[in-house]
């Protein structure tokens, strides 16, 4: 009942945060570009160069807008106050986390369905061909990237102290999981003491990235697994799986619990021992 | 005093950050129905002791029961009690009276009636859809009371409620007060306003740096009246920290 009475304040609060209608400008510009760049090639079906770029490419923007939205709406809280006062009132930080990461899951998944509706539309009347297997395929992967990364997004709020704090934390956790996790990959198993570390590794830290995990189930999935190198198609085993479809959202769903358990964790620990 | 008709109990209670004292350890029984008003100058550690009085602030020392509940050993209980309006407060500038008031109604389950009740009491039922984003600092401070007031807890917390009221609503929060203590609710707040603590205050205390000045029965203080009594404190003290450092600065130049 508290989560949801948490959820319906923070949808409120957030259709009516400017910032929400600046970032779903932005991911509506960026999801007709993207879905426009793969028509180019939209007569192939499954899966195609452009296919990959597209990916990467919301991979570079999606999570980013999530943990700035996600990790801002918490450090808000405590920044102004809200959460001092809340605290005083028979509500738990897991109660109130749960509800927040509903209500911005509701809030993201409106504006990702919003742009792709808006895309689809424009290239509907402008004649552009996309086949709908590959506009639900970006939807899915677009959705399921932003819950991931919302619930990161939470756990960096429920660190952080204030807006600053919260930005660096996002941009930081952005950096090291998007931009340079390929050069990390690289640099970690270049180093490893034995050829025999490099498998278990390597899937390991596939495991550990939520951007890889999704990259690779969803490319995986399509059946173009070789594109990522034959031994690496021959290694990461799970996502062709029997069991691949149950694996990918046990980890997603023990990622979002994790990381709202953890962010819980240590939101009580610093009410309980923070100086004021 | 009877511990049945204890409402708050601070024993040893102090707090201390970086080798800072923010609170000297108090020792203080507060009974039922009673209105205890905080004084003391900027700093004085008024925020810092109703912090540590509703478990917002870890203690350094002490602790403090309400009608004999802690806040460690049962936690829910314990705040189910509390009513607290905070100083510094910002509230969702986006939302509306009605939504900002309904939503602390729901985290403590009270009533769509008793909540707007409340706002009749603090004079915002006729703002209900009015943002409260638009709103001054005295309007800010009811809805403030108001969140405090639902649910009818048995002890009021209170952080400088008077800052940004005018005379009116200054005096509407008295008379507020007094029927809160009619209604057998304890009340503890702080406050820069001598006139209001010496109007509905039955106990007082008086802080400066930290430091528990003077304490008791407003009674006790109708001699001289509390303005007096906290001049002589309060200028007492910077007098003697000012004659303080002359002495600091001169045996520094002597040296």
């Amino acid at each position: 009942m508290r989560i949801l009475t948490v959820a319906v304040r923070e949808i409120k609060l957030g259709f009516r945060n400017f910032w929400t209608y600046s970032f779903l400008i932005l991911l509506t510009i960026f999801t007709i570009a993207i879905l426009l760049l793969h028509s180019s090639v939209a007569t192939v079906q499954g899966y195609t160069d452009m296919t990959g770029t597209v990916i990467n490419i919301t991979l570079y923007l999606l999570p980013l807008i999530t943990l700035l939205l996600g990790s801002f709406s918490v450090a808000v809280e405590k920044e102004d106050g809200q959460w001092r006062l809340l605290s005083t009132y028979p509500i738990t930080v897991y109660a109130f986390l749960w509800g927040k990461w509903l209500g911005l899951t509701t809030i993201i998944m409106t504006m990702i369905f919003f742009s792709f509706g808006f895309a689809g539309l424009i290239m509907v009347i402008f004649g552009q061909a996309i086949s709908i297997q590959t506009f639900i395929f970006f939807w899915l992967f677009s959705t399921i990237l932003a819950i991931v990364y919302l619930s990161i997004a939470l756990l960096i709020g429920s660190v952080v102290k204030d807006r600053w704090q919260s930005l660096i934390g996002g941009i930081t956790v952005w950096f090291i999981t998007i931009v340079i996790w390929p050069l990390l990959m690289i640099s970690i198993l270049g180093n490893l003491p034995s050829y025999k570390l490099i498998q278990p590794t390597l899937q390991g830290l596939t495991l550990l990235n939520p951007a890889e995990f999704v990259r690779i189930f969803s490319i995986m999935r399509l059946g173009a697994g070789t594109t990522f190198g034959a031994e690496y198609d021959q290694w990461i085993t799970w996502a062709t799986s029997h069991y691949g479809l149950l694996i990918f959202f046990g980890l997603l769903i023990s990622l979002i619990l994790i990381s709202i358990f953890v962010g819980g964790l240590i939101w009580n620990w610093s009410d309980k021992h923070g100086a004021k | 005093m009877e511990q049945n008709n204890v409402a708050v109990k601070i024993s040893q209670l102090s707090k201390t950050i970086k080798h800072k004292q923010l609170l000297k350890p108090l020792n203080y029984q507060l009974s039922k129905s009673k209105i205890l008003a905080l004084c003391g100058g900027n700093g004085a550690g008024k925020s810092t002791l109703i912090r540590l009085i509703i478990g917002l602030t870890k203690a350094t020392t002490g602790s403090v029961t309400v009608n004999g509940l802690s806040k460690r050993k049962n936690k829910e209980q314990f705040l189910k009690q509390i009513g607290y309006m905070p100083d510094n407060f910002h509230f969702q500038k986006s939302m509306t009276t009605k939504e900002t008031i309904k939503f602390y109604a729901r985290i403590k389950k009270v009533s769509e009636a008793s909540y707007k009740e409340v706002l009749k009491t603090v004079g915002l039922f006729d703002r209900m859809n009015e943002k409260v984003g638009n709103f001054s600092k005295g309007m800010t401070q009811r809805l403030l009371l108001a969140q405090a007031l639902l649910s009818e807890p048995s002890l009021l917390v209170l952080d400088e409620p008077t800052n940004g009221l005018d005379p009116y609503w200054i005096k509407q929060f008295c008379k507020l007060l007094i029927k809160a203590k009619e209604n057998q609710q304890t009340v503890i707040f702080s406050t820069h306003d001598l006139h209001v603590a010496e109007k509905i205050a039955d106990e007082v205390i008086f802080l400066h740096d930290g430091k528990v000045m003077s304490k008791g029965p407003i009674n006790n203080y109708q001699k001289d009246g509390l303005y007096e009594t906290f001049q002589q404190i309060y200028f007492d003290s910077l007098h003697n920290e000012e004659q303080t450092n002359v002495t600091l600065v001169s045996s520094t130049h002597l040296s």
